[in-house]
């Protein structure tokens, strides 16, 4: 006995060990960031990118950015306040870059050293409508006068490459499909300045998004108390990250608190000693820390959300801990009495790593990374309970505790509620029917924006800056498919030639994609032809007899622009215009995406996303999942109870954490609890906890320490639901699903383990009679 | 990408300016420049010379212009090409002799313009010293001269290397050098004040009226 807990505590010891070197030395990340936990599928090679993998690639990249806007009446006021500002904001730690207006213009020497060259491959649209219409010389009069205007762009190496001036116009269209976020903006007799700040890349990964958000915010405190009658505004993802996060952290740490507190005086209570909830603590430790050691020995990544559904096994794992600690000091030795429980314990920790194990089938990595610390924490603990619960000396349950007294009383109450075998087998009919119609009728809520509690005053920001910046509407997004870079250009500028008249009667705010900055090449020889044709061979001669150089005719052969490194060096913004092997065509201040859609009905390989609702289905998709394991893990569960208790009892058995399933999702139905991927998987919680129960109770019917395992299923109940019922009231509506759905579960699964495993009259007349 | 639409603007409002401004420079030794009061304009002639490097001969033009610190500025070339440049709260607009209008840039960031020539015209160089570094200087004839050298770090570096502006009672030559080797020689002549308002086709084309 001694050696075996020596050898397993070396073990737990060992993968303290391993889980702090992987952790600390950044070995295995922990990724928080909530984009992480969609989109990770393994796709088959060469697979067109699914429409989440897009939205997911475009908010990361999105997500690196924080928009300040600051406004006053006074405009030099709110210069002076944004030069102060911008210092601090790049001062900090994990931003990359600011944006300020006016500030950029040092690009302008890069563009025309990219776009120069190629001056005669690109024009604007109105350029192009002028030349493809015959108006050729209204260009060639804008040449001359460009020659000597005061204002103008005109250099001798301009004059070289572009004697026509048509770059600066294509230049300034483009400036314009950009949209605004580059000019100091006046509405309503106050100057708007919009501040840009990009992140770093690994900023909310490596968990600094909290403090870079406290310095943003007192580099605006400062600012605004330094400037009266400034105002500032603020969005990103990083502010609604971090604000979800904090008010996420306060309210679990308040629950896991209360839940400690309560757990202790449940145990306090019950034995009257600390050494029983030593034993509990041991058990729920090695369980939560080998659970962590496999997900770190396995994934190069793990997810916030997999460890906290992984940490919500100290449901079960102290179910394993109360079943032994339960039994009496009288009831012979460690040996004797782990031998008692061993058969429920061992079913149970069965039933669990079949339910657990059924979520590592499915394609998601977040389920898999559930699946696997959930069935490695079980196992661990159940090793604990064998190896190290028999070294704890026994403390036996007190006659005079109260929740020994509750719990006889419980008894009572619920032994008239017993009923016969054949009522038992008609309820576990209908259960079984009841929950397969409800896994069908009970529709899905699967939004994405009902997760989270959301800040009334990011929110009002955000509406704010979307409003003076022209980003309203719906975010949606095109992505264009196929192999051929070239095919995808092509088919951007179909998209805008269709999109065109939405925008000219603004149900369409604008649209940029890669073809408005890079020409496909096809559009690029057109425009060559329309140059040469309409103003090199029209107006080539005139327009040389006004200039020192002679003016020849583009070369037709030159080289094209084409999007490679050199232009993505130049033009950053083509990262935000690319997904994959996909082209991006972002819009703005879309308010008819049915004009839209039809828009494009007839351009082939096109798709239009709408990022809430790819990742809604996306959530669909793994609740499908989660419901398909939750059916095989109950199929298995049904056939081994079959095969260990016969078919009667074996289908009581069976039904009762089925009924504890069905009881969580028709208490989540009528309290109006959205039916999520969240809360499914907290059925499997239900599942397993419930399961735990009728199995223990099962196995000790008609044993003699039959009532210790009914008193140790309560305290597991009183626990469970300490922990669970409490999170049902925080104020993130995920948390508060989550607590919520296994709360009323748990209650069902406690009720159903006794109902379905009470002795039949049979059974009680076979006890009366072996007692007397 | 906005940078071209600002450029333009930058690089005009940097010429223009330089135009407007140097007639204010003020040393002991300088006459005082002629002060344009708000219910005032600013109107003459202009010759521009702008030299390519590399190109022998200047391209030159020459017409008149109109600057009204309430208004705005005018730049109306006469010969080679008739053209017109305007320069208001509204942005920066080109009409071609043709009446077709082409809108460089827009937006309320011009306005600064027009209030930083005020503000010169004014005597008040606070406006510029955030942008430059100015040296006032009397030349042999007696003329005054001020050389603006954008400063250190300043977005306008990129588009201005030097301006060099000479004058007595106005502004009349104006020298503006840029980065790439070129530069502009700018000539004003028959300057004169007058009182508001505008000529009917310049009032017309500041309101906008004239589109």
């Amino acid at each position: 006995m001694a050696l075996r807990a020596t050898l397993w505590a070396l073990c737990l010891i060992a993968m303290a060990v391993f889980t702090a070197w992987q952790l600390r030395g950044g070995h295995t990340g922990i990724d928080a960031d909530i984009l992480s936990l969609i989109g990770q599928e393994n796709a088959a090679p060469n697979a067109q990118q699914s429409d989440i993998a897009t939205v997911r690639h475009l908010l990361a990249n999105d997500g690196q950015q924080a928009i300040f806007m600051l406004s006053h009446s006074d405009r030099d006021a709110l210069e002076t306040a944004a030069t102060d500002f911008t210092g601090r904001i790049a001062a900090l730690d994990g931003t990359q870059g600011i944006t300020l207006p006016g500030h950029n213009n040092d690009r302008f020497a890069d563009l025309m050293a990219l776009y120069g060259p190629h001056a005669n491959s690109l024009l604007s649209p109105a350029d192009r409508e002028k030349l493809a219409n015959g108006k050729a010389e209204t260009l060639y009069r804008r040449a001359l006068q460009n020659l000597y205007s005061p204002a103008t762009t005109l250099s001798s190496q301009s004059l070289k490459q572009d004697p026509f001036a048509l770059l600066p116009a294509f230049l300034s269209d483009l400036g314009t499909k950009l949209g605004t976020g580059n000019d100091i903006i006046t509405h309503g007799g106050q100057f708007y300045l919009p501040v840009m700040a990009s992140l770093s890349p690994d900023l909310r990964s490596s968990g600094n998004d909290q403090r870079w958000v406290s310095a943003a915010n007192a580099a605006l405190q400062s600012i605004t108390d330094a400037t009266p009658g400034l105002s500032t505004a603020k969005t990103g993802q990083i502010f609604f990250a971090v604000a979800e996060a904090t008010r996420a952290q306060s309210d679990v740490q308040r629950i896991a608190i209360i839940a400690t507190i309560g757990i202790l005086v449940m145990i306090g209570l019950v034995f009257y000693s600390a050494l029983p909830l030593l034993g509990a603590l041991l058990v729920v430790g090695s369980g939560l820390l080998a659970g962590l050691a496999a997900v770190v020995a396995i994934f190069p990544a793990i997810h916030a959300i997999a460890l906290v559904f992984g940490a919500t096994m100290i449901g079960i794992s102290v179910d394993y801990a109360l079943h032994y600690l339960v039994l009496p000091s009288n009831a012979g030795s460690p040996v004797d009495r782990l031998r008692k429980i061993r058969p429920g314990l061992s079913l149970g920790l069965l039933t669990s790593v079949i339910g657990f194990g059924a979520l590592s089938l499915s394609p998601t990595q977040l389920l898999s990374q559930i699946a696997v610390y959930s069935v490695a924490g079980l196992v661990a603990a159940y090793c604990s309970v064998l190896f190290l619960l028999p070294l704890i000396p026994a403390r036996d349950v007190r006659p005079s505790s109260p929740i020994r007294k509750l719990h006889d009383g419980l008894q009572v109450a619920l032994g008239k509620t017993f009923a016969p075998i054949r009522v038992r087998l008609i309820a576990s009919g209908a259960i079984i029917i009841t929950l397969a119609l409800a896994a069908f009728l009970i529709p899905g809520n699967n939004d994405i924006r009902q997760f989270g509690h959301g800040n009334d005053s990011l929110i009002s920001d955000a509406g704010k800056i979307a409003d003076i910046l022209g980003l309203g509407g719906s975010p949606v997004f095109i992505r264009i498919d196929g192999t051929d870079p070239q095919t995808r250009l092509e088919t951007g500028e179909a998209i805008r030639d269709a999109l065109a008249p939405l925008i000219m009667d603004n149900r369409l705010g604008g649209m940029i994609g890669l073809s408005d900055l890079i020409p496909s090449i096809a559009r690029q020889t057109e425009n060559r032809d329309l140059v040469t044709n309409g103003l090199y061979d029209r107006f080539g001669a005139a327009l040389s007899d006004q200039l020192p150089v002679r003016i020849t005719a583009p070369d037709k052969d030159a080289d094209y622009l084409v999007p490679d490194d050199n232009t993505a060096r130049t033009l950053p913004e083509i990262t935000r215009l690319h997904s994959g092997g996909s082209d991006i065509i972002r819009l703005r201040n879309a308010t008819d995406i049915d004009a839209i859609r039809n828009a494009l009905t007839d351009i082939q390989n096109v798709t239009l996303i709408n990022p809430s609702t790819a990742i809604s289905n996306q959530f669909a998709a793994y609740r499908l999942w989660a419901w398909i394991a939750l059916g095989g893990a109950l199929c298995v569960a049904a056939i081994l109870a079959v095969l260990r208790y016969g078919l009667q009892t074996g289908i009581c058995v069976f039904a009762a954490p089925a009924g504890a399933i069905l009881f969580a999702v028709l208490g989540g139905y009528a309290f109006d609890i959205a039916q999520s991927f969240f809360t499914t998987m907290a059925l499997f919680l239900v599942f397993a906890i419930g399961a735990d129960y009728v199995l223990f109770l099962a196995e000790s019917r008609n044993e003699t320490h039959d009532d210790d395992t009914r008193l140790a299923v309560l305290l597991s109940l009183i626990s469970s639901v300490l922990a669970f019922g409490l999170l049902a009231t925080s104020s993130v509506p995920l948390v508060r699903d989550i607590g919520s759905v296994i709360a009323i579960g748990l209650i069902g699964a406690w009720f159903l383990a006794f109902w379905m495993t009470a002795p039949t009259k049979h059974e009680q007349t076979q006890n009366q009679r072996g007692q007397e | 990408m906005t940078p071209i639409r600002r450029l333009i603007a930058s690089v005009a409002t940097a010429a223009l300016l330089a135009a407007g401004m140097a007639g204010t420079a003020r040393a002991d030794d300088i006459p005082s420049p002629a002060t344009i009061g708000t219910e005032q304009y600013l109107g003459g002639s202009f010759t521009m010379d702008r030299h390519l490097d590399g190109f022998d001969k200047p391209l030159t033009s020459n017409g008149d212009f109109v600057l009204s610190p309430a208004r705005g500025l005018v730049w109306r070339t006469l010969a080679p090409f008739p053209g017109t440049t305007i320069l208001d709260d509204h942005g920066i607009t080109r009409i071609d002799d043709q009446g077709n209008r082409d809108e460089l840039a827009r937006g309320d960031q011009f306005r600064q313009f027009v209030e930083l020539i005020s503000a010169v015209l004014a005597g008040n160089w606070q406006p510029l010293e955030q942008r430059f570094d100015i040296a006032k200087d009397t030349t042999e004839q007696g003329a005054w001269q001020v050389i603006l050298t954008p400063k250190d770090g300043s977005t306008i570096q990129n588009q201005i290397s030097k301006i060099t502006a000479t004058g007595t009672d106005f502004v009349e030559n104006v020298r503006l050098e840029k980065p790439t080797g070129d530069h502009d020689a700018i000539t004003l002549s028959d300057q004169s004040l007058q009182s508001l308002p505008l000529p009917p086709e310049f009032a017309a084309l500041l309101t906008g009226t004239g589109q």
